[in-house]
This record gives C-alpha cells, structure tokens and sequence, in this order.
C-alpha cells in the first residue's frame, strides 16, 4: 500500500494492516468523533431530494403510533432497513390560500418552495435545494445535479424561480458524463495537476462575462431577470472552472466505474427499477468526491405515468379510474404502484448507505427530502401529503421518529431541513404556510 | 512606448472591420430575446461553418406555450446546467472550426506569423463570424476583447489558430447569440419597430428556421427591409428556395406538437409492434405530407384534414395494414379506402401520441386536437371527480363511449366533455397505435358524434368537419404568427393577423400566401414600446 504524507502524519489510528482492510476515511475522526476527511476537512453535509408522483395511500402507510419505534406499515416495508435513519410525517397540510388547487403541482409546489403556487407547473421562488445549494455548495464543482429516472430531463424539480427548472439528466449515461466526463479531477490521483486547459477556459468565460455591461441597462423587467440568470450561470460555470483547478479537497475510496451502456429510460417499472440504482449510485459517488452537495433525483413527473407492462391504465390513469375495493376501501392496484415507489426510494437510500465514510456512511452524512404531489390521488386531495425524509445530517437531525403533524403546514419540515444543514433561517413557506416553527424535537 | 503603439494599430484595425454600423443595427431598445431551439442552432452552425461541423450536447428543454414551444423560447433563460452544455458545444465548434483541415476554407486571412498573434487578421475572423452569429456588426468592444483574447491566447500557446479558437469560443456561448436579441427604433406614434437586422433574422429563422444568409444581411445592412419593395424582394427570395421546406417543418412539427414523441412510450407487451423507429418514421409520415400538400402541391391547407394521400416506409406498412413490397425507403400511399382514415388526425401519429401506453383516448385525442387545430384548449377538470364508477370495464359499460357518455349525466363533467369528447370518439376506430379496428371489449365501436351543433360519423366525418369549421385556418394563422413572432397564441387575436388572414382565404387558404401576406406586412414587425422606454438610453452609447 502507498502511503501518501498526509496519510503518515495522520494515520494513528488503527495501524496500516487494518487500514488496507478498511475504507481509508474510517480512520480519521476527531477527539469528539466528528468524520473528517483525509485532509482534515469536515466532511460537508449533502442535501438530496427524491420526488415520486401520485402519494401513497393513508390507510396503508401512516404507522399506528406516533414517535419512536413504531410498527412499520405496508407501504414503508421497503424502506424498513432503513427505518432508523428516517422520519416520516403524517397528517401535513398544504395551504392553497387563494390559489386553485392546480392538480397534481400545488402539492409540489409547496413542499418545494413552502408556497402555495400561483400557476400550474412554476414554482413561485426558488425550490428548496438550491436554498440550500447558496449555503452549502460554496468549493465543490457544481451547485447541484439533477438526474431524472423516467428518462424526462423536464422532471427536474429543483428551480431558481421562474420557468426555468434546472434540466435533470435524463440517462444513466448522461448523468455519468456530466459528473465523470471531462473536468473531472479524480480525487484518488496522486500525480494530480491543474489542466492548463481549463484556465484558458476561464479567460473565455471572463470576456463572456464583460458582455453584461453592454446590455443590461436597456430591458425591460422580465428580460432583464433573463439575462441575470444567464450571466449567473456564466459565473456558475467560472467557479465550476475554479474547482476543476483546485487539487480535490477529500481523497474517497470508491472507485468510479466506467461509463454505463445507453439503456431505455422510460416509464416502465422494469426499465426505472435498471436505472434508478444506476443513477443513485452516480449521485452517491459524485457526493463522495464533492463533485457536488445537492443531488435531486426524480422517478416521474407529478401525474406519474409509471407503468406496469401488460396494464393498459398505467398509475395515473389508475389512481383516477379504478374504483375503490368496497371491501378494503382503498384502490388495490394504485396500492401496488405506491410501493413500487417505495422500493425506488428505498434502492436510492441504499446507494447512499452503501458508501462509507468517516464514522459511518454517506446517508448519515447527508438528508434527503423525499416528496410529492398528492395525499390522495384520486381527487387530487392535499391533506396529509406525506413527507419522508431520511439521512442523519452529520449528527443534526435525530432520526427513527414518525411525526404526527395534526394539520401543521408542509414548510414545517422544510425549515427543519434548513435548519439541520445549518442554514440560518428562521421562516420559511408564504401566505399561511409561512412557518416560524421547525420541529425542534429532531434537531440535535 | 511599444505597447501603446499597438493599441493605436488594434483600434485602427477595429474601426476597418466595424465600418459604419448603420444607427438601427445597434441603437436600438431591446423588446424580445428569443432563445435558440436545438433545430435553430444546430442549422445556424450548419450554415456558418459547414454541414461537416459536428454538435453534441445537450440542449435545455422548451415548454409548450399557447400550443408552441417557439413561444417559450421568449420567457426562458438559461439555466447553469444548460450553459455548461452550450459552453461545451461552443468550444467543440471552434476547435473544429480552426483546426488544420478547416482553416483554408473557413479563415479568410493567414497570420503574419504562425506563433505569433496578428490583429488585423483575427479581427478580420472574429468580425465576419461576428456577423453571422449575432445577426448584426458586432460592436467596437465586443470586437476588441475578443482581438485581445486571442492575442493572450496565441501568447500563452505560441500559435495563432489557438488564440482564434478561444475568441471564436466566445462568440459562440454569448447571450448575443445563443438568444436572438430583437431591437426596435421607434417607428410612428407611441410605436415601435424592429430594426433592420432583427427584421432579418425574424425572416430567416421563420422561413429557413437559421441564420439569416449574407444576402439577407446585406440587405438588411442597405436598410432595404425597411421599404416595402426590398421587403417583398427578399420574402419573394426565401419564399422560392426549397429552404422553405426546413422553416416549415420546424413550424408544423410544433403546431402539430411532433415532440410529444420524445416522450411517448408504449406497453411492449400489449403493442410489440410499437418502436423508436415506428415513432419516427410517424413523425416524418405526418410532416412529409403537411409539407408536400401546404408547399409542393400549394393546395388549400383545409384539405390535410381530408386528405386520402400519405407516405409510408416499412414500419408504418406493418401498422396500415398494407404490403410494402419496393425498394425505396418511402412510397406514396393512399389510405385503405375500408379503414375511414382522412388526412393527418387518423395518421398513426396523431392516433398515438395523444393516448395511453395500453390504450386509446377519447379524452386525451379529443383534448389535443383541439388545442392544436381549433386553438380551442380544454380546461382541467375539477379535482374532486369521481371517474371511476365511469371507466370500470368489469362493470356494465363495455366500450369506453359508453363510458364517457356516463359522463353527460353529470352537468360539471358534461361542460368539458361535450368539448372535447366528440372528436376522440369519432377516432375511436383507430387503437393506441392507430391501428384500424371495429371491435372493443367483444362490442361493435359506434364512432358517431355531435359536436358544436354538428353531427358526423367517424374520422372522415371528423376530417369533414375540420375542413369546413372556419376555426381551423384561422387557428393555423394564429399559430403562424405566434410562432414568427414568439408570442403566446392565446393572446393574439384573429384581428391581430386580418390582413394577412384575408390574403389566405382569398387564395383558397393556400400556405405561401398566407406567409407572404403575413410577413410584407408593417404589422409584423410591429414592437410593444420597451418597458423601459422611458428611463433607458440608447445602446449605441459606447
């Protein structure tokens, strides 16, 4: 095993022998047994989102009992390994105020902004993770990524506001390239230099840049937010080139496997169940090697259109058309494709879980805001939408509880969510889901 | 000493390569910025650079507005993601663009010297791809940070060709022409008008759907589109180049809402027959005969919905049901005769982008033509609708008319569903993957329907009605409109576009003469006042 300087003036802990056996991070934890990585950084807290359409179904997934060890349900069964490290919140409202109930987006629209949305498919400000992506993002190489699993690059619902959402990507392939393609600076590497390349670049991007003056000062409103957004991305782009030069802050052990095959992506179940683990693995090592903080992963649009090969009504078609089972009272096969959900979900948990890092693994160091659109699909009903969250925030956010939220608004559990990545916020939502109140039992 | 000398020699060469910039290419007061399509800018880089230029990359995704995704490309922007890309493709684009096998044809001057940096001829380069990237002169700074770019560049790498591809790099991922940046001069009371060279590429991107050529720039240098005649000579000019073609399908392939296939997947165990290939060659079915009929043929538009003449290749013999026993790729087809098709709404695209994976619908196909050729959209249906007493196929109703009908004896459901329903019913011999049938669920199809007062009988009556319903070609110059001038359709008004909507059903509603009234129209050119007309200066100012 080679041993670089900065491993022999650290590495006290458990000898070389047990290292080589061991991933590499493992060793290093502080006197209070905060992970750090190699270079005796913190390791960052990631933010992750996870939206799945058309909700669950209240009687078979909200736990009998309120707070801790509670009996896991039906539909939470996929997600029982990783019970522990989840809270689930029951009985959330979403306030419309004077807005309709535009079908299957004001639920989505308020879980992601805490606003109650004015029009149909706009989010009216900027979506929560990239709230947090201006905190916490600052050094790594993109803001965010989005990947969507449906193979959709419009089921991306991460925004700055506007009509513009953050295009997801849309195959496994493109999500690798994005992330591993060219500009990636393998953090493993140990005869690392900057690509003179990539500063030529920079120059390009500044005379881009000096572009602005010349133009901004004769639009009109709208244009003029047109254009801010371009010429921010410019300088997104210019702080991408910025930690491209920058030698990898955070030496993880994982490998980066090698370009994935173009596959179908659709939105049949058999094809998400190949791609959505294919794509939560990307996501998990582009966190690992701070390729970015915030990875918003989708499996559908709001309306989901996921379907079983051989039913010819599909899931959305199906929460509208199937009538209820007067014996069961609830709708049996929309029943069968909330777990389908569940089980991507799960997969998605599993890739975090799956890369170990400092005193445990990347999902303890991350939180991931799993969401949707409905409570009750079939008339678009929003009381008790469910909010799934899972990921221990370094140590910030207590985990294992099942929150009763006896009609508390949605933007509760975002401003709990900001509140453990440490962001200083105190309200967040608009109109009456403007909320003061975060659910302080769970921050630690 | 020496350094100032050669900035007196780069301020030279720049006044030589701006020259005159007539007072309308860059005084102007922006009123529109229209992001480029993917189709837009991969055949502006075509025709700049050449065909053998290669694109890849990613292009951020359009939303449908007012029926088109043209209309979007005037309220988004881009985003980091969407800007990484362009700033990928721009670079690959000018390495390509310099490298050794491209120079001799593409760069017009030689270096001095080879490792050297030369002024005049990078400002030579940069300001002829200038030009015919942001469609107008580029302006005296924007030509002199890019000079002085390549010159650190070809600095830094010892070789001029490197400094040009940097300074080329820029061009290409500017807002200037990555949006088509639309500026107006005041043109009579409280009015605005767009200037010569937005005037141009208006013309040029809805005609040939790319950059306008250096003939149209030249003209719009002279300031000829500003007068009636040299209008008309450069419309009459784009008009009669098969490059029509290419404008026209980008134009239909949106009203026609021909991207819905992108996304369209079908159940492989219910449809095997359904692929990629048979989603493509769908779309080009439908655009080779909207293009033969409305340009080739210069036939009444009307008659697309009743039309018996299509095109076919292998894939889409399978789906008709006919032999395809020739050599060529596509042959021309008329439709069975014992099938009931007519015209493009009972072609397989049509019948398969607007239904189910597993099967047809009435609703979905009723809502989408529609919006599409009646400009007529349908509203969502109230949240708390109980739709499944109505659409149990265990229960007594068989065939999904029966089970829409049930609808009729709600009156918050019947409002829409009379709207709507009728055309999708009428379609209701063709399957998901417009396959003909006569049989659902073991019952005989009734594809009878009443809709605005009018009854017919399946999708010739449908065609039928279509054909005769005033509100089909009104709808296809309002979409014309909104497209060329990136507006929503919901907010433009039959009166908006009554010129020119004459001239259409004068000729028989007849393709070119509604492009031609259209576009030798002053209206169309007509700008709303900036917003900020008052406070703002000019932009000339520098």
């Amino acid at each position: 095993m080679k041993l670089d300087r900065r491993f022999l003036l650290r590495g006290t802990c458990q000898g070389a022998a047990a290292v080589m056996a061991l991933p590499f991070l493992d060793c290093f934890l502080d006197g209070k047994g905060q992970a750090l990585a190699a270079t005796g950084k913190r390791i960052p807290t990631r933010f992750n989102t996870f939206f799945y359409g058309l909700g669950l179904t209240k009687s078979l997934w909200v736990p009998k009992t309120a707070g801790l060890n509670y009996e896991t349900t039906i539909q939470l069964k996929p997600l029982e390994p990783f019970k522990k490290k989840m809270n689930v919140f029951s009985g959330l409202r979403v306030m419309v105020d004077d807005n309709p109930n535009f079908q299957h987006w004001s639920g989505v629209g308020a879980s992601a902004t805490g606003i109650s949305p004015s029009k149909t498919g706009l989010f009216d400000s900027k979506t929560i993770d990239q709230t947090v992506a201006d905190v916490v993002s600052r050094g790594s190489r993109f803001k965010s990524v989005a990947a969507a699993c449906a193979g959709d690059p419009k089921q991306s619902y991460s925004s700055l506001g506007g009509a513009n959402n953050l295009p997801a990507e849309a195959s496994p392939l493109s999500l690798y390239t994005r992330l591993f393609g060219p500009g990636f600076q393998d953090p493993s590497r140990t005869d690392w230099k900057p690509d003179p390349q990539i500063m030529l670049q920079q120059s390009v991007l500044s005379v881009v840049a000096e572009d602005r003056n010349r133009v901004t000062q004769h639009l009109g409103p709208s244009d003029k937010a047109r254009l801010d957004q371009y010429f921010t991305s410019v300088r997104e782009a210019e702080q991408q080139i910025a930690a491209e030069l920058k030698r990898p802050d955070i030496e993880a052990k994982v490998d980066i496997p090698t370009a994935p095959d173009e596959m179908v992506v659709n939105s049949a179940l058999p094809n998400m169940r190949k791609v959505l683990p294919l794509m939560a693995r990307l996501g998990a090592l582009a966190m690992a090697t701070d390729q970015t903080r915030v990875f918003n992963l989708s499996i559908s649009e709001p309306g989901s259109q996921m379907f079983v090969p051989g039913d010819p009504l599909g899931y959305h078609q199906s929460t509208h058309e199937e009538p209820l089972d007067p014996i069961l009272a609830y709708q049996p096969r929309v029943a069968r494709y909330n777990v389908y959900s569940m089980e991507l979900f799960a997969a998605f948990l599993k890739e975090l879980d799956a890369v170990p890092e400092g005193d445990g693994t990347l999902l303890d160091h991350s939180l991931v805001y799993g969401f949707t659109d409905v409570a009750f699909a079939k008339i678009h009903a929003l009381d008790g939408i469910p909010v799934l969250i899972a990921g221990g925030a370094s140590g910030r956010m207590k985990t294992g509880h099942h929150i009763v939220g006896d009609g508390s608004p949605v933007s509760r559990v975002g401003l709990t969510l900001q509140k453990a990545m440490g962001l200083s916020v105190d309200s967040w939502g608009g109109g009456s889901m403007e909320t003061k109140s975060p659910y302080t039992e769970l921050l630690a | 000493m020496h350094n100032r000398i050669s900035v007196a020699i780069l301020a030279l060469v720049i006044l030589a390569c701006v020259g005159q910039v007539p007072a309308s290419a860059a005084g102007g007061e922006v009123v529109g910025m229209r992001r480029l399509t993917e189709q837009e800018y991969r055949n502006s880089i075509a025709d700049i650079f050449g065909k053998d230029i290669a694109v890849q990359g990613v292009f951020e995704p359009g939303k449908r507005i007012g029926g088109l995704i043209e209309a979007s490309g005037a309220i988004l922007s881009i985003t980091p993601v969407g800007f990484d890309s362009y700033s990928k493709m721009a670079d690959s684009v000018a390495v390509q663009a310099t490298s050794e096998k491209a120079r001799a044809r593409l760069i017009s001057c030689k270096p001095a010297s080879a490792g050297q940096p030369d002024d005049a001829c990078a400002a030579q380069t940069f300001s002829h791809y200038g030009l015919m990237l942001f469609r107008r002169p580029l302006t005296g700074d924007e030509l002199q940070s890019r000079v002085k770019l390549a010159a650190s560049m070809t600095k830094a790498s010892g070789d001029f060709y490197t400094g040009l591809r940097y300074g080329l790099a820029s061009l290409l991922q500017s807002s200037n022409f990555l949006f088509r940046v639309e500026l107006a001069v005041p043109g009579g009371a409280k009015e605005y008008t767009l200037d010569s060279y937005s005037r141009a590429a208006r013309l040029s991107y809805l005609f040939w759907n790319t950059t306008p050529d250096a003939e149209l720039l030249k003209a719009a240098q002279a300031n000829e589109l500003g007068t009636p005649a040299g209008l008309a000579t450069q419309v009459d000019r784009l008009m009669a180049s098969p490059r029509l073609d290419t404008g026209m399908r980008a134009f239909f392939s949106d009203m026609l809402q021909l991207d819905t296939f992108d996304n369209v997947s079908k159940d492989s165990l219910l449809y095997p027959k359904w692929s990629v290939q048979l989603a493509a060659a769908a779309r080009e079915e439908t655009l080779r005969t909207t293009i033969d009929l409305a340009l080739h043929d210069n036939a009444d538009i009307r008659e697309l919905m009743t039309t018996s003449k299509t095109y076919i290749n292998r894939n889409l013999a399978a789906i008709y049901g006919v032999p395809f026993n020739f050599d060529e790729d596509w042959v021309p087809l008329a439709f069975p005769p014992d099938q009931g098709r007519s015209g493009i709404v009972t072609q397989i695209s049509m019948l398969s982008m607007f239904s189910h994976p597993g099967r047809s619908s009435p609703t979905e196909r009723g809502v989408a033509l529609m919006d599409i050729f009646l400009c007529e959209p349908t509203p969502t249906p109230p949240n708390n609708v109980d739709f499944s007493i109505v659409n149990n196929t265990d229960g007594p109703l068989k065939t999904v008319r029966e089970r829409l009908m049930a609808h009729a004896t709600n009156p918050v459901c019947a409002s829409c569903h009379t709207h709507s329903d009728p055309i999708g019913l009428s379609l209701e011999g063709f399957d998901t993957i417009g396959r003909h049938r006569s049989t659902e669920n073991g019952q005989v199809i009734d594809v009878s329907a009443t809709l605005q007062g009018k009854s017919f009988v399946g999708a010739q009556g449908l065609g039928r009605f279509l054909h005769d319903n005033p509100k089909y070609p009104a709808c296809v110059a309002r979409k014309l409109y909104s497209y060329a001038k990136g507006v929503d359709s919901q907010d433009v008004e039959l009166q908006d576009v009554k010129a020119a909507y004459k001239a259409f059903g004068d000729s028989g509603y007849r393709m070119r003469n509604l492009l031609k009234a259209m576009t030798e129209s002053e209206d169309f050119f007509r700008a709303a006042p900036p917003a900020v007309a008052a406070k703002s200066t000019k932009l000339a100012s520098q």
